[in-house]
C-alpha cells in the first residue's frame, strides 16, 4: 500500500471516531442520556448508561484520544493540506449523528451549509 | 431572523470564536510536531515540544467546547470550526510561500458561505415532543 492510500484510510477512520467523540461530548455537556432522541434514550437506560454525564464525557475523551493518535499517524503519511480537508467529512458524520441520536433539526439550509464547507475544503486543497 | 427564533447568546459567540483560535493553534503545533519526528512511529512526535503545546491547546479546547455544546446544537456549533481551515491556510501560505490560487480563493468563499448558511439556522433545536409532558422551547 502506498503511503497516500494508508494515510487516506487512517484519516477516514479518524473522521468516524471524531464524529462519535463529538456526539459523546455533546451528550455529556447536556447532562447525560436525557438529550438522546426517544428510542435511544430508552436503550441507553436499558444499558445502564442512564444520565451519568461524566460517563459520556469519559467516553468522548477516549474516542478523542483515539482520534488524536489516528490523526497524528495520518499527518505522517499525508500533507496537512490533504489531511485537513479530508477531515471535513466529519461535518457530514456529525450532522448525521446529531440528527439520528439527538433528534436535532438538521434542515435543508444546515445541510447546504455542510455541503458548501466540504466543497470549499476540497477546493482549498487543490 | 424568523419570529420566535432566539438570538444567539454572547457566550456561544465567544465560545465559537475561541474554538476557531484554539483549533488553529492546535493544527499548526501538531504539524510542527509531526515534522519534528523523522521516524515512522507516530510516537516519535512525543519528543517534540510542539506536541505538548498541541496537547495543552486540546485541553483548553475541550473545556471551551463543553461550554459551547451545553448551550447549542452539535450540528450548529461544530461546522463553525471550519473557519479554522481559513486561518490555517492563511498561516501556512505565509510560512510556506504558497501561492493563493483561484481554486483556493473559491474554496475560502464556499466555506464562508457554508458557515454563514449554518449561522442562519436556529442554534438550538426544540426538544422533540416524544414523551408525555415534554416541554417545547
Amino acid at each position: 500500500m502506498t503511503p497516500e492510500s494508508t494515510g487516506i484510510l487512517v484519516v477516514i477512520a479518524a473522521v468516524g471516531v471524531e464524529s462519535f467523540a463529538q456526539l459523546f461530548l455533546k451528550i455529556g455537556a447536556s447532562g447525560g442520556a436525557g438529550i438522546l432522541a426517544g428510542p435511544w434514550r430508552a436503550r441507553a437506560g436499558w444499558m445502564g448508561a442512564g444520565s451519568s454525564a461524566r460517563a459520556w464525557i469519559s467516553l468522548g475523551l477516549v474516542a478523542y484520544g483515539g482520534e488524536v493518535l489516528l490523526y497524528t499517524l495520518a499527518l505522517h503519511y499525508l500533507d496537512v493540506s490533504v489531511a485537513f480537508p479530508m477531515g471535513s467529512l466529519c461535518f457530514v458524520g456529525v450532522a448525521l449523528l446529531s440528527r439520528i441520536f439527538l433528534g436535532e433539526a438538521v434542515g435543508r439550509v444546515r445541510w447546504l451549509g455542510v455541503l458548501c464547507i466540504i466543497a470549499g475544503a476540497v477546493c482549498v486543497a487543490l | 431572523m424568523k419570529p420566535g427564533a432566539a438570538a444567539l447568546p454572547g457566550a456561544v459567540v465567544v465560545g465559537l470564536v475561541l474554538a476557531v483560535v484554539l483549533d488553529t493553534f492546535i493544527q499548526i503545533a501538531w504539524k510542527l510536531a509531526g515534522n519534528a519526528a523523522p521516524t515512522a512511529a507516530a510516537l516519535g512526535a512525543l519528543s517534540s515540544p510542539f506536541f505538548y503545546a498541541a496537547m495543552l491547546g486540546l485541553a483548553a479546547q475541550l473545556f471551551n467546547w463543553m461550554r459551547v455544546l451545553a448551550r447549542a446544537d452539535l450540528s450548529f456549533a461544530q461546522p463553525f470550526t471550519a473557519l479554522s481551515y481559513l486561518s490555517v491556510l492563511a498561516l501556512s501560505a505565509r510560512s510556506l510561500n504558497e501561492r493563493i490560487s483561484a481554486p483556493k480563493v473559491m474554496g475560502v468563499c464556499l466555506i464562508l458561505i457554508g458557515v454563514f448558511l449554518i449561522s442562519r439556522t436556529p442554534f438550538r433545536s426544540p426538544r422533540p415532543a416524544d414523551e408525555p409532558g415534554a416541554v417545547r422551547q
